[in-house]
């Protein structure tokens, strides 16, 4: 099929076909989200590409709210507060279930001059004020965690209370029903509106930083400019580190042979509530569940993962991991100082090794950076695990209700729904409760759940190309190559991966170092638990929630995502070679296949099996 | 400590300041001891050598009528006046003052009898790219005995009338003057893998990389072009290879019979693919490469050398004149101007963001 597709060129989106059996897939995603004849012209010649990053597997109807409200919040900001000069905000598709993405560009010169006069005034106010802004930014972000926590959504009584009739504010309880859905999805278009406030201009100091760094220092490793800005002691690293020291307790005081491998959380905590020391070790692993256990189990913005309240197997499985390590002697600490030491230790040499003016830049970059770097890595602390994870939660109470009145089967189903077909069907239920009329819901929605539920699992066997339409010259678009790490390169790599060596995958070295072992191919959260010992893990992207497993593996690959990628940073600091944003190694590699991975010049091997047996 | 003469010097005993007398590879070599760095042993001989040389043979005279008018446009001149020069010096003997300082301090450098040593030319001048463009950087590798670096000594010398190297003098107006030359003699390295580094890629002026190229045997092969060396670019602040090609390496110079001179020999085939220096080896070189630099407060060129014993040895260091300069933004953008151009807010001509 190399043959068939001109060097160079990705596939236009409008000759994509519906895998067989997956027919209808539309009916899940807003009429917007398509490749539509009208607007052929202009999409067919644009570059777009599968956000893997955010959305690896298919999209469920209901999420699709975490595309449409992060892109309104992103461009709102981008294009209409910062007026970013070159890019306003960014498009999506959908096809077959996968989200691709375009940014849409300011080509008139006036018009990015028009609007550099408004960037430089306001992104300027930001930058001068940045602590200031991000302490009020934590302050409102956690007023919407607590208030999507508390919101209260409603039962439908068979009976209003007296209260209804004596308070004059009280409504009936159709009003709070629609009310507190509109409200649950209002939180969610404020999270993600914060969300977006820093992100841009957070990641913009970084990157020009490391541009600064790689005009002077052209042959400088983009880890080590990562590391010189990544904060040591930084928020996402507190869970686990909670756990390790939960382990050293279980240890202290004797409870640890309830962490056995192979045990279930509820087993675990079943032995412990049996003994005094092991009640007193549950009490303070409930004084670390908040905040530390609203980690989220993956880092894709679906409603797929939970938090460590609700599923705690992985936090189990690291603190069963963290016990075997310190019974066998081993340090299971970060080594902080260490850490500390080298990130000092690297700027301190860089920066004498430039001279003035050089240097006076590079001090103030670097300086920058190190300012905007811990919202970067907070604000998915913060809004994409802590508030997501209530939020999904929020509406999980949602699909309560309708289940219960027999709209769908099981509450989770509610996600099978776009959320105004939940609106709609809320409208029905509130309608027949107050009329005791006879429901269509019950015989309306739970096929549709159901059509879907098969549709998804067969889309989740297509593989969609990293790229579809016309391949640009160059990326320019600041935030599809700071926020994607999607450049000119990465793309001309993915136009020619179809006539090069297929068993040959170019990434970014994110991680120094050479290795070989089986591959370990995750795409999904639930096939975490499934990684082994010594294997090298083949996923789309990693989540911080991941860290456990780090001490697992020998190597990390994943499809998207710079050299500031979590799977990098954790990498540097586990000292695994890793190799991120190959584009298509979780396509290309199959669990069990020897693969060799070299983090120094970001070439993935496969060795064995590799062979395209389905030629 | 007896000093032993007025011709020569142990080299520990040279500083920069010695390069008007002994030329500059000898100045360097003991500015490079006196900072601790490892050099081999050895002794330079100073201009005032060459001097008595030409004073005693009755060479002055002949010599500068002979370069006086010469044409530098007219080759075969040159050549013909260049051989007949040689020839002369040649005859001549090198003067016993200097013979038996030269045998002195030949005896003094090792416990071993006769051992071997590198003799190779000094150079004078400010600026030794020109020196290297005169051809005045003659090296002779393996001698053993007085009188083999005596007539060593003598060849550098004649070297210093070589056709490029007079018509280099005639070209800059330096025709008619006497030149000079210093000598600098050095127990040998037996040399396993050899090479030259920078303190700076030259290619992309990136100061923070050391740009290492090895091959096997002797320096030779590397200096004089006659391998593709293996090149590697390794960082100084965390001494990872950053990138590195090793490539097929046919040849490599080696001691001849008897442990006298150098002698080129093809590679064995199971060397010839193999990488020339492993991380450690590179390690110590970035390490040493750094010292060299700190020392001389600018990028160097570095002659090195690994003995079969794992020793590693700078043989020559000189300055690095001509690298290429890192692109770095326009000096008088602030950080936050930086910022804005990224975002494609570009500040107007006086390099200041046009709003505050």
């Amino acid at each position: 099929m190399a043959t068939s597709t001109p060097v160079g060129a990705f596939p236009s989106p409008y000759s994509i076909e519906t895998p067989p059996g997956c027919e209808g897939w539309e009916e899940m995603y807003p009429y917007h989200a398509f490749f539509a004849e009208a607007r052929r012209a202009k999409d067919e010649n644009r570059f777009w590409f599968w956000n893997s990053m955010h959305f690896p597997v298919p999209m469920p109807a209901f999420d699709v709210a975490c595309i449409d409200s992060p892109y309104q919040a992103v461009g709102a900001w981008q294009n209409r507060v910062f007026a970013v000069p070159p890019a306003m905000g960014i498009d999506y598709r959908v096809i077959n279930g996968y989200i691709y993405i375009s940014g849409n560009p300011v080509t008139d010169p006036a018009k990015v001059a028009e609007r550099a006069e408004f960037f430089q005034r306001r992104a300027g106010y930001y930058y001068a004020n940045w602590d200031e802004l991000y302490a009020k930014w934590r302050t409102k972000v956690e007023a919407l965690i607590d208030e999507v926590t508390n919101l209260r959504v409603p039962e439908l009584p068979e009976y209003e209370p007296d209260e209804v009739m004596f308070d004059d504010t009280r409504n009936t309880s159709f009003i709070d029903v629609l009310d507190a859905y509109q409200r649950t999805l209002r939180l969610g278009d404020l999270m993600w509106q914060q969300h977006f406030e820093f992100l841009l201009l957070g990641y913009g100091a970084y990157a020009t930083f490391a541009d600064y760094c790689k005009s002077n220092l052209p042959d400088i490793p983009d880890q080590h400019i990562a590391q010189m800005v990544a904060g040591i002691d930084v928020l996402l690293f507190r869970p686990d580190a909670e756990l390790r020291r939960l382990a050293r307790r279980a240890i202290e005081t004797g409870v640890d042979a309830a962490f056995a491998e192979g045990r279930s959380p509820a087993e675990i905590d079943a032995e412990l509530a049996q003994s005094e020391a092991g009640r007193h070790w549950l009490e303070e692993l409930e004084k670390v569940k908040d905040p530390w256990f609203n980690m989220a189990t993956g880092d894709g913005l679906y409603h797929y993962y939970r938090s460590w309240l609700d599923d705690p197997s992985i936090p189990y499985a690291s603190l069963i991991g963290h016990i075997a390590a310190l019974r066998a002697g081993e340090q299971i600490d970060r080594p902080t100082a260490e850490l500390q030491r080298e990130r000092d230790r690297l700027a301190e040499e860089y920066r004498s090794l430039l001279e003035e003016p050089a240097r006076g830049g590079f001090d103030e970059l670097l300086a920058l950076s190190r300012t905007v770097f811990p919202y970067v890595e907070e604000h998915k602390f913060f809004c994409d695990y802590w508030f997501l994870t209530r939020w999904w939660n929020k509406l999980r109470e949602f699909g309560a209700l309708l289940a219960r009145h027999g709209y769908i089967e099981d509450a989770e189903d509610v996600f099978q729904l776009g959320r105004h077909e939940v609106a709609s069907a809320l409208d029905e239920l509130l309608l027949m409760w107050a009329t005791g009329g006879e429901p269509l819901g019950p015989h309306h929605w739970p096929p549709i759940v159901e059509r879907r539920k098969a549709l998804l699992a067969k889309l989740a066997d297509w593989t969609p190309p990293p790229a579809l339409g016309v391949t640009p010259e160059a990326v320019t678009d600041p935030m599809t190559i700071m926020l994607w790490g999607v450049t000119t390169q990465r793309v001309q790599e993915w136009a020619r991966a179809g006539d090069g060596d297929p068993n040959e995958l170019i990434g970014a070295a994110a991680s120094p170092g050479i290795v070989e072992g089986p591959a370990r191919v995750v795409k999904t959260v639930d096939q975490v638990a499934d990684v082994r010992e010594g294997e090298i893990l083949v996923c789309t992207i990693t989540s911080p929630a991941w860290a456990p497993i780090f001490s697992k593996i020998k190597a990390a690959v994943t499809d998207i995502g710079g050299v500031m990628s979590h799977a990098a940073i954790v990498c540097r600091e586990y000292g695994l070679p890793a190799v991120v944003g190959t584009g298509r190694a979780t396509s290309q590699i199959r669990t069990g296949q020897m693969v060799r991975v070299d983090g120094s010049t970001g070439v993935v091997t496969i060795l064995a099996g590799g062979e395209d047996d389905d030629a | 400590m007896s000093d032993g003469g007025g011709h020569s010097r142990p080299l520990e005993q040279l500083r920069g300041a010695d390069a008007a007398m002994f030329g500059g590879k000898s100045a360097s070599l003991g500015e490079l001891i006196a900072a601790g760095i490892p050099v081999p042993p050895g002794f330079a001989l100073s201009t005032s050598g060459f001097g008595a040389f030409v004073d005693e043979a009755g060479l002055a005279g002949r010599i500068s009528a002979a370069v006086a008018e010469l044409p530098p446009d007219d080759l075969e001149r040159v050549n013909a006046v260049s051989r007949a020069i040689a020839e002369g010096m040649r005859s001549a003997p090198v003067p016993e003052s200097v013979r038996a300082e030269v045998g002195r301090r030949y005896a003094e450098l090792s416990g071993e009898a006769e051992p071997p040593v590198a003799v190779r030319s000094s150079a004078l001048g400010e600026d030794s790219q020109d020196a290297t463009f005169a051809g005045q950087q003659e090296t002779y590798l393996w001698v053993r005995g007085a009188d083999g670096v005596c007539d060593a000594v003598r060849d550098c010398w004649v070297s210093l009338y070589s056709p490029q190297a007079m018509t280099y003098r005639a070209r800059v107006g330096a025709g008619g003057a006497t030149p000079a030359m210093g000598v600098t003699v050095q127990l040998m390295v037996d040399a396993a893998v050899s090479g030259v580094m920078f303190t700076c890629n030259p290619v992309s002026g990136d100061p923070s990389m050391v740009a290492v190229n090895a091959s096997w045997g002797l320096g030779l092969a590397v200096v004089g072009g006659e391998v593709t060396p293996d090149d590697y670019l390794v960082s100084k602040v965390t001494s990872e290879v950053v990138r590195q090609t090793v490539t097929v390496k046919e040849i490599e110079y080696v001691p001849g019979a008897h442990g006298r001179g150098a002698v080129r020999v093809e590679v064995p085939p199971e060397r010839r693919e193999a990488p020339c220096l492993d991380e450690e080896q590179l390690a110590a070189l970035v390490a040493l490469a750094r010292r060299v630099e700190r020392h001389f407060g600018g990028h160097q060129d570095i002659e090195w050398a690994i003995g079969r014993d794992g020793e590693l040895f700078v043989v020559q260091s000189r300055p690095v004149t001509a690298v290429a300069k890192p692109a770095g933004p326009p000096r008088q953008l602030t950080a936050i101007s930086l910022v804005m151009s990224k975002f494609g807010a570009t500040a107007d001509d006086s390099g200041e963001p046009r709003a505050d």
